[in-house]
């Protein structure tokens, strides 16, 4: 067994996060045994919906007891059908795959998480595990309306001086009228320039809104990472679906994250991906 | 040391990259070759875009063997072609695997890859998850399509054979007689996986090939008959990972060998295969890998058992 290998299992609590969204959440300690291995903040499975398909999502928790979930958004047939799943489903999962988002060891570092609606999924994983180990952080989490906006009542719960969150929404009916980039740029504005020098930006949200924040970042040379969704088939290296040009970087190995000197490189970045024939295509 | 000549295609490495790894973009290639690969083989390319079977159908069964159906999901060869014209932009030796649903139609992909470029044709007549396998059953059908092709391309031509078959040897010699340049073996072997818990095949196609390590000795037994009746070089291919495999697939009576699976761990592995048979030939005072070919075949084995 490896990573890589499909585990059945029994799906044991579903929570409704807003219009649309919901968390399911799933055991895989029982099932891995001794081959179980902790994943990250940043990694991801390959869900398996049994007859339907099998399709990469981001890990959105993990707890101590091997307990994973993942957040899911109804906008496909799979992404439907796990919608509509019900506690006591049977789900295949492989993971976790993928790398993970590296975590400054140098505490005087600012920490941003910069998610875009679905986006926010790996985001909060990556700020529960901040948070577990004391480390601050300010989340800019924004959506299209208010009923897109995911985790704020978690967030409420889990209420900690450790997290700082702004919320924005293009209509303005929750938090800040615009979009995350704009409420990153007041936030750079608040501060002289001598303060940006440590700055560290963690995002995942659709790919035009992490290009923009790319070339924010570029600007104010803030260490940046990005974590990014291609079509795959194996998410293991092999089908070659979710490569890079002209690097040849694969999203499921190399990736999903990337950081700002490797993302500098990749043409594709903001641009293209493959479909499932393997043909390059325009974003969106 | 590591230099092979395949009919007339001249590889550094006797590595190359076996079809449907990472053979989508111009750029995974080039990082295979940058690896140290002799060559690459690109995904097997038709004539229209084709989405393949639904997911899963990539699936690990035990660690380092796999399952898959991608029923030959490929951009088509108009696409494919401004994959291959970057390839050769980076002086890549690119091998194009190619499919259709008849003769003229393997002819017209084959023809544009090498108009592209192309620096040797691989037929795929063998996918055992896809209508094509039944050329690669049949010799007259193989005969028939190598013949054809042979008669318009003027680049290399290699036959991928199906191991799936009761003699593969007479298919392989359906092929040379027909006037292939190569041989390769082996495809993957026809295998299914069924879930217990749901207790329905994994797979979205139900079965798929086999890959990966289970397969190798398989194929080594395959390469072995082969080399005792083909005059044309065999590429070996099933389940190689290591130095070793690759010299074992050379005594067996391989010309180069394929490598596919075993990239999941990265494509630094083939830099480490390269190192790791320099160094056994070095140890072995031999000057070329070429001197390995068939050495396992000057050993008498035992024909008929001994009965007290």
């Amino acid at each position: 067994m490896t990573e890589n290998t499909i585990m059945t299992v029994v799906i044991q609590e579903i929570i409704d996060e807003c219009k649309n969204v919901k968390t399911i959440v799933f055991n895989m300690k029982t099932s891995k045994g001794n081959n179980y291995i902790t994943p990250k903040p940043g990694q991801f499975v390959m869900v398996w919906l049994p007859g339907i398909d099998e399709i990469p999502m981001s890990i959105s928790n993990c707890d101590n007891n091997g307990n994973w979930s993942i957040t899911v958004k109804n906008v496909g047939d799979c992404t439907k059908a796990m919608y509509n799943l019900n506690i006591g489903d049977y789900i295949g999962v492989r993971g976790p795959l993928g790398n993970r988002f590296e975590i400054p060891n140098d505490k005087s570092k600012k920490i941003f998480l910069i998610g875009g609606g679905i986006g926010m999924a790996p985001l909060k994983f990556l700020s529960t595990y901040l948070t577990e180990r004391n480390i601050k952080h300010i989340i800019i989490e924004g959506a299209k309306i208010h009923d897109d906006l995911i985790f704020i009542e978690y967030f409420k719960e889990s209420k900690t001086n450790y997290r700082e969150i702004f919320y924005c929404t293009d209509d303005g009916s929750y938090g800040t009228k615009g979009i995350t980039c704009d409420v990153f740029i007041e936030n750079i504005n608040q501060f002289y320039e001598k303060e940006l020098s440590n700055w560290v930006i963690y995002s995942c949200g659709p790919e035009k809104m992490l290009y923009k924040l790319f070339q924010i970042c570029q600007d104010y040379n803030f260490e940046f990472y990005a974590s990014l969704e291609r079509i795959m088939r194996c998410g293991c290296g092999l089908c070659g679906l979710c490569a890079l040009d002209p690097l040849g970087l694969l999203v499921c190995k190399d990736g999903p994250i990337f950081n700002s000197e490797t993302l500098k490189k990749i043409q594709d970045f903001g641009k293209y991906q493959r479909d499932f024939t393997g043909k390059k295509i325009s974003l969106e | 040391m590591l230099e092979v000549n395949l009919s007339g295609l001249k590889l550094q490495s006797p590595i190359i990259l076996a079809s449907g790894i990472l053979g989508v973009s111009y750029s995974s290639m080039k990082r295979v070759i940058d690896a140290g690969a002799g060559a690459v083989t690109s995904k097997s390319i038709g004539p229209r875009p084709r989405k393949g079977y639904k997911n899963p159908s990539i699936i690990e069964i035990y660690p380092g063997t796999f399952i898959n159906s991608v029923g030959l999901g490929n951009p088509g060869i108009k696409e494919f072609i401004l994959e291959i014209k970057e390839i050769k932009t980076h002086n890549i030796p690119l091998i194009v695997s190619v499919f259709g649903n008849s003769n003229e139609e393997y002819l017209s992909v084959a023809i544009e890859a090498e108009k592209a470029g192309a620096d040797a044709i691989e037929i795929n007549i063998s996918c055992p998850h896809a209508e094509v396998s039944s050329i690669g059953i049949d010799k007259d059908l193989t005969y028939d399509i190598v013949k054809f092709l042979k008669k318009t391309l003027s680049i290399p031509l290699f036959v991928k054979l199906n191991p799936n078959v009761t003699d593969i040897v007479e298919i392989a010699l359906a092929a040379e007689n027909g006037g292939a340049d190569g041989v390769v073996a082996i495809n993957t072997l026809a295998a299914m996986k069924i879930d217990v818990y749901t207790k329905r095949p994994i797979l979205s196609h139900g079965s798929g090939g086999l890959s990966g390590k289970s397969i190798k000795p398989i194929a080594i037994k395959k390469v072995y008959d082969l080399f005792k009746i083909l005059k044309i070089p065999i590429i070996g291919c099933g389940g190689i990972d290591s130095w070793q495999d690759v010299v074992e697939f050379f005594l067996a009576g391989a010309s180069a060998i394929q490598i596919g699976t075993a990239l999941y761990n990265g494509t630094e592995i083939i830099t480490e295969i390269n190192y790791g048979i320099t160094q056994y030939l070095k140890n072995n005072k031999y000057n070329s890998i070429n001197e390995l070919k068939g050495l396992a075949h000057q050993f008498k084995t035992q024909e008929v058992p001994d009965f007290d």
